[in-house]
């Protein structure tokens, strides 16, 4: 097949009709920005390709529309990390999947099928071409005019010491200039919110999101809270490159996502806690907790329990007293990839269950383990009190 | 005598049927279409040549057919048929071509589904009069929209084999002597030395020029849009030089082609020569006979109405229609190997198609209709 410039465009837009649409949906029905943030990169991409194709490629055989779509695939999502498209990957592959699979059965069957001179036309698809590309193109200014407009405004904290707590009850981005710290804590109430590049000192808990979707928390540095470094309720939260040291108090936890089962997820990712009692704990929650490292607790790294469904993946749990990893009463874990080393016995406590455990299944729980390394930790893997360990295999 | 019909087809193979097919396609029905020919069967001619040099698979790739619409091509068509995935696979990957029967079976049913011999005529026309709103063909009536797909105008021999009892062209029905001089190196050429050797003959290739090797009869830019646009912007004189140029001989590259001919090279089976040297059999691959002159309707036509032409062909406007013939209640088009002023591969299914479509839109958009 070999395509005109204008039926490159027509075509891809023409195809990108139905994902848009779905996208549409999508976004409306998970009241998120992403997926059509994601259809717009992809069109947005995949009209850069076509430009670019259509300049150094004469005749394009039909086997080369899959390494094409790789690279194409590989732009997009250089692309989506870039700007920070919050889409889930898989469910970002599978959108492209199905709108590629989509857009070669239009091309290469129904375009041709229904329009007698397709393939001598480069592709081109006359006045209905025109209109349909005008269509996706005003839905994609329309849409994105409108999520532009809906966007949360920035407020930007200037570098240097501010007192807190700050309240943050209406959605914003709140973005620290390098150096920013708020001494007292930030309380976030509104929906939407992200807090960035910020350092909390103090405060009862450091950060703490109440009643709230769809917040981010990114790049934040937290220490010497006396209860919570991060402490979420009935919210829904992303959590990404935090550190959470030094507790000020005998009872300060990490960060803590709790009572938010019926939320949307809830995710921890690539943040560092170190001391505490408990490093990262759920209740009653659906989190993902992935890539963090945590260590020197006193009680447990980290705490799933009271009915949490939870995918623990890829952390590096460390030098810590009694449980590394647990899972207890009643909840789900998923637990995979994980390095859990030097887990103490916590003798004082006589607690046979805090005999240096690496992972613990307790209280009716059930653990699926898969490629955990557990070493220079006595206690080992148990399950007790009616818990179940079984291998993902 | 009176009445004015719609449309004529003069010529009733492959490019006629075609055109019928894509007239159909558009609306019309059988009783608005005429069709001129000499054998009811339009793949007859192209049956006979095919049997001739034992071809049996197809040049063309899944998009040569007779169908008015691209889709389903033949490769989705046989692998429905054979309920698996193989050609399509095979096409996707650029290396579907279909058998020869899966063909002729694909045109007998265009044949069949377009109605075609509803609108059948067997008769030769040998003359082309534009009249007032239309053309007279001979006495066989008036029509407001007349495409021409009258074929290629007969075998070509090499002046000094003509009436040479040792020659037969490839074309023709023909066995193998012990030792056959081949003349040619296109696609017939190619194939009838591996049909020689097939049969145990001692093969000498006569040639004054190397072959191209490519996949199809022409550059594939020249089946693009791209490609023909750039054409049709080109003046007459480097657009002749350029019809000239591609007329050079061709045929597929890959080891079916040169593996058998490697073979017998090396056992001297095979050699190439520039000149006849007395063989048993001179087979002439030597194609068609080129050029308008050579259809007595044609060069009629050109006589008749002071066309334009331009060394052996005649002037068209891109969409294949003769343009000072051609107005908003009438329309002559040229379907087929004459219509390469339009389109270089007018003689391939993909250019009776193009020329089909082209005619096609004309006599939609004709006020008279």
């Amino acid at each position: 097949m070999s395509f005109t410039l204008r039926g490159r465009i027509e075509s891809r837009l023409a195809a990108a009709l139905a994902p848009l649409l779905a996208a549409g949906g999508l976004a409306a029905a998970v009241t998120e920005w992403w997926p059509l943030a994601l259809a717009g990169t992809m069109i947005g991409v995949g009209l850069a390709f076509e430009v670019v194709l259509d300049r150094s490629l004469d005749y394009q055989p039909g086997w080369w529309s899959l390494p094409l779509a790789g690279a194409e695939l590989a732009a997009i999502m250089g692309v989506v990390y870039a700007l920070g498209i919050s889409a889930p990957l898989f469910v970002a592959l599978a959108f492209f999947a199905g709108s590629w699979l989509l857009a070669q059965i239009l091309m290469h069957g129904v375009f041709p099928y229904l329009r007698l001179s397709y393939g001598e036309d480069g592709g081109e698809l006359g006045r209905a071409g025109v209109l349909v590309a005008v269509l996706v193109l005003a839905a994609l200014a329309l849409f994105g005019g409108v999520a532009l407009a809906m966007q949360p405004p920035t407020v930007r904290l200037s570098t240097g010491i501010h007192d807190g707590p700050l309240v943050l009850d209406r959605a914003q981005n709140l973005v620290g200039e390098p150096g920013a710290v708020v001494r007292g804590g930030i309380v976030v109430t509104a929906d939407n919110v992200t807090v960035r590049n910020i350092t909390v000192v103090g405060g009862e808990n450091g950060i703490e999101v109440d009643g709230a979707h769809n917040v981010t928390l990114h790049d934040v540095r937290i220490s010497g809270a006396k209860l919570d470094g991060i402490h979420v309720r009935r919210s829904s939260v992303s959590i990404r490159d935090c550190l959470v040291h030094s507790p000020a108090g005998d009872y300060a936890q990490g960060i803590d996502i709790s009572f938010g089962f019926d939320l949307a997820p809830s995710r921890v990712e690539d943040c560092t806690v170190l001391g505490g009692r408990e490093g990262i704990v759920t209740h009653f929650a659906h989190v993902r907790v992935e890539d963090n490292r945590v260590s020197g607790t006193s009680l447990r790294a980290l705490t799933l329990t009271e009915m949490s469904m939870v995918v623990v993946e890829g952390n590096d749990v460390r030098d810590s007293l009694g449980v590394g990893i647990f899972c207890g009463d009643y909840s789900e874990c998923e637990i995979d990839d994980n390095s859990v080393r030097g887990i103490r016995p916590d003798h004082a406590s006589g607690d046979t269950t805090r005999a240096g455990v690496g992972i613990l299944a307790h209280y009716g729980a059930k653990a699926v383990l898969g490629n955990n390394e557990v070493s220079d930790s006595p206690g080992g893997t148990r399950a007790v009190l009616g818990a179940q360990i079984s291998d993902d295999e | 005598m009176n009445e004015t019909k719609q449309c004529a087809i003069v010529g009733g193979g492959l490019a006629g049927l075609v055109g019928y097919a894509t007239l159909r396609h558009r609306g019309f029905t059988p009783a608005e279409i005429d069709v001129f020919g000499t054998d009811a069967d339009p793949a007859g001619q192209w049956r006979m040549r095919a049997a001739a040099i034992r071809q049996r698979r197809m040049r063309s790739e899944s998009d040569g057919h007779c169908a008015p619409r691209s889709f389903p091509g033949l490769a989705v068509r046989a692998s429905l048929r054979q309920k698996r995935p193989v050609p399509v696979v095979q096409s996707w990957l650029g290396r579907y071509h279909p058998t020869v029967v899966e063909f002729l079976e694909h045109a007998e049913e265009v044949r069949a589904e377009s109605g075609w011999d509803e609108s059948f005529r067997q008769r030769r026309v040998r003359r082309i009069a534009a009249v007032d709103g239309g053309f007279e063909l001979d006495a066989l009536g008036r029509f407001r929209h007349v495409l021409v797909a009258t074929g290629h105008p007969g075998l070509a021999f090499p002046p000094e084999l003509e009436g040479d009892p040792r020659a037969v062209h490839a074309y023709e029905p023909h066995e193998y002597a012990e030792r056959v001089e081949i003349v040619g190196a296109g696609m017939a050429a190619a194939t009838e030395w591996l049909n020689a050797l097939n049969s145990g003959s001692d093969v000498i290739s006569v040639r004054r020029r190397e072959p191209e090797r490519r996949p199809l009869n022409l550059p594939r830019h020249l089946f693009t849009r791209r490609g023909l646009a750039a054409f049709h912007a080109t003046q007459r004189d480097e657009r002749q030089a350029l019809l000239r140029g591609w007329s050079v001989p061709s045929y597929p590259a890959g080891r079916p082609w040169d593996e058998p001919v490697e073979r017998a090279r090396r056992a001297r089976r095979f050699r190439v020569a520039a000149e006849l040297n007395g063989a048993d059999q001179v087979i002439c691959a030597t194609g068609f006979k080129r050029g308008y002159a050579h259809d007595p309707l044609l060069a009629a036509l050109v006589a008749e109405h002071g066309l334009a032409t331009a060394g052996n062909w005649i002037v068209l406007n891109p969409d294949s229609t003769v343009g000072s013939l051609t107005n908003g209640e009438r329309t002559l088009a040229i379907a087929g190997v004459a219509g390469q002023w339009a389109f270089p591969a007018a003689d391939t299914l993909m250019g009776a198609k193009y020329a089909a479509r082209g005619f096609a839109r004309k006599v939609g958009a004709c006020r008279s209709r």
